[in-house]
């Protein structure tokens, strides 16, 4: 009888504990577009300003972060200066490692910034970043619409998955 | 004889990074047509490989030699770009014009890299006793790498102030003078004014005198007690008093030696007004 119960914790605890890790999950992607952003409103104010070539340009909106995103773009700044790939897409390709693409709106707006870089002359490349961090916004809007709604039914309902499965299982 | 061949290869497609190594010492020029194979221009004769040039592999180039920033490449505009190194790419294409003038290149069909080589001492028997040198000579055959070497010659014992517009005198890796400034990159009208306000020179030098402002730049800044060398596109001093660019240079009279470069890398010196 009471392994019955430890396992209907155990359950109830991973199913719960299933449904806060999502809602953390979103708060982290929110984090990581607001640090994308920051970086790009950075790169706005750096490159006009120096004519920064590519991987220090990129280089320089990682320094002094910490994070997935900056490894990502320290990465891009290796890939950059070792000039065997043909283009910064694919440059951007080979940077992006594991935990990027579980975060999808971060995934799809890196790629969207490793194919703009490095195409165009620099009121072009202005406009892209320009576009891209006003992109972010958007995201960022998104994300927060109904937050505090969403988060809690996620809570609740990763509780209440447990509780039924519980209620299935005993 | 010094030369960034690392930089070289790094702005090349990596199928063709390791054919080169034979011909490290000897490579002067590397052209890139589209589908033709690559050629390799030497001291003496050309040789191909095998490789067939693409599309990619000449977006590559210019992708790497711009290290993936064409806002930092304006000079694409004028039909070339300095890769690192100093190696200076030649481009070809289909343009793109705008008001008239040459605003880009659309498609690339050719490049023709010329790989910059250093050679310490190769001035060291160049006496330059008058107020202001011209070196002469055709594409090719030397003026930079003179320039180059007179320069720190005379930076031992004098500051010089080298406007160096296209990044090929003294690319990071050569050695430089040591009483020597150096503006990069910056149009030669505009560079000669400023390093003659701010930077006190005993010396002035810029390369490729190709202008009628690049001309009217260097007789501004004649007269003040500079003294300046520079290099200009002539093939002897026939081809120089040909000229019409060089006509303010001419009247002016403000040259009053000229090094004159030939095809077999050899030279000799005129001083006009000793």
């Amino acid at each position: 009888m009471s392994y019955k119960w430890i396992g209907a914790i155990f359950i109830l605890g991973s199913c719960g504990g299933f449904g806060i890790s999502l809602a953390v999950h979103q708060k982290n992607e929110e984090k990581l577009l607001c640090q994308l952003r920051a970086i790009l409103d950075e790169m706005l104010w750096e490159l006009p300003f120096r004519l920064t070539p590519l991987p220090e340009l990129v280089r320089h909106g990682a320094v002094g972060r910490k994070g997935i995103l900056p490894e990502v773009l320290l990465e891009l700044a290796e890939q950059l200066d070792r000039q065997v790939l043909p283009d910064a897409l694919s440059c951007m390709n080979a940077a992006i490692q594991d935990p990027v693409p579980s975060f999808p709106r971060l995934h799809r707006l890196l790629l969207q910034l490793g194919h703009s870089l490095g195409r165009f002359d620099l009121s072009g490349q202005l406009s892209e970043l320009t576009a891209l961090r006003e992109q972010c916004d958007e995201e960022i809007r998104e994300l927060r619409l109904g937050r505090s709604d969403r988060l809690k039914s996620y809570r609740v309902l990763g509780l209440c998955a447990g509780a039924a499965l519980v209620i299935l299982l005993i | 004889m010094i030369c960034a061949w690392k930089e070289l290869l790094s702005i090349l497609p990596q199928r063709l990074r390791g054919q080169l190594a034979a011909w490290e010492d000897s490579l002067l020029e590397l052209r890139l047509r589209l589908n033709r194979p690559v050629e390799l221009v030497l001291s003496r004769e050309s040789r191909w490989l095998p490789e067939t040039v693409t599309q990619e592999d000449l977006s590559f180039c210019l992708n790497a030699a711009s290290r993936y920033s064409p806002w930092s490449a304006a000079t694409i505009s004028q039909g070339y770009l300095t890769a690192p190194g100093g190696h200076r790419i030649g481009i070809c294409g289909e343009a793109v014009v705008k008001d008239g003038t040459l605003a880009g290149i659309r498609t690339v069909h050719s490049l023709c890299i010329r790989v910059a080589r250093d050679f310490p001492g190769l001035a060291k028997n160049i006496l330059f006793r008058g107020q202001a040198m011209l070196i002469l000579g055709a594409p090719g055959w030397g003026k930079t790498t003179i320039l180059r070497d007179l320069t720190r010659k005379l930076a031992e014992s004098s500051t010089v102030a080298v406007v160096d517009e296209r990044q090929e005198l003294f690319p990071p890796g050569f050695p430089t003078g040591k009483k020597m400034d150096i503006l990069y990159g910056c149009p030669k009208p505009q560079g000669i004014e400023t390093v003659l306000r701010t930077m006190g020179p005993d010396c002035i030098a810029a390369d490729e005198i190709t202008a009628p402002e690049d001309c009217q730049a260097l007789i501004q800044a004649w007269g003040c007690g500079v003294r300046l060398i520079a290099t200009a596109h002539a093939a002897g001093m026939n081809d120089f008093r040909r000229r019409c660019v060089y006509a303010p240079l001419r009247e002016s009279h403000i040259f009053d030696t000229f090094l004159i470069l030939h095809r077999d890398k050899s030279y000799h010196m005129e001083e006009l007004y000793p």
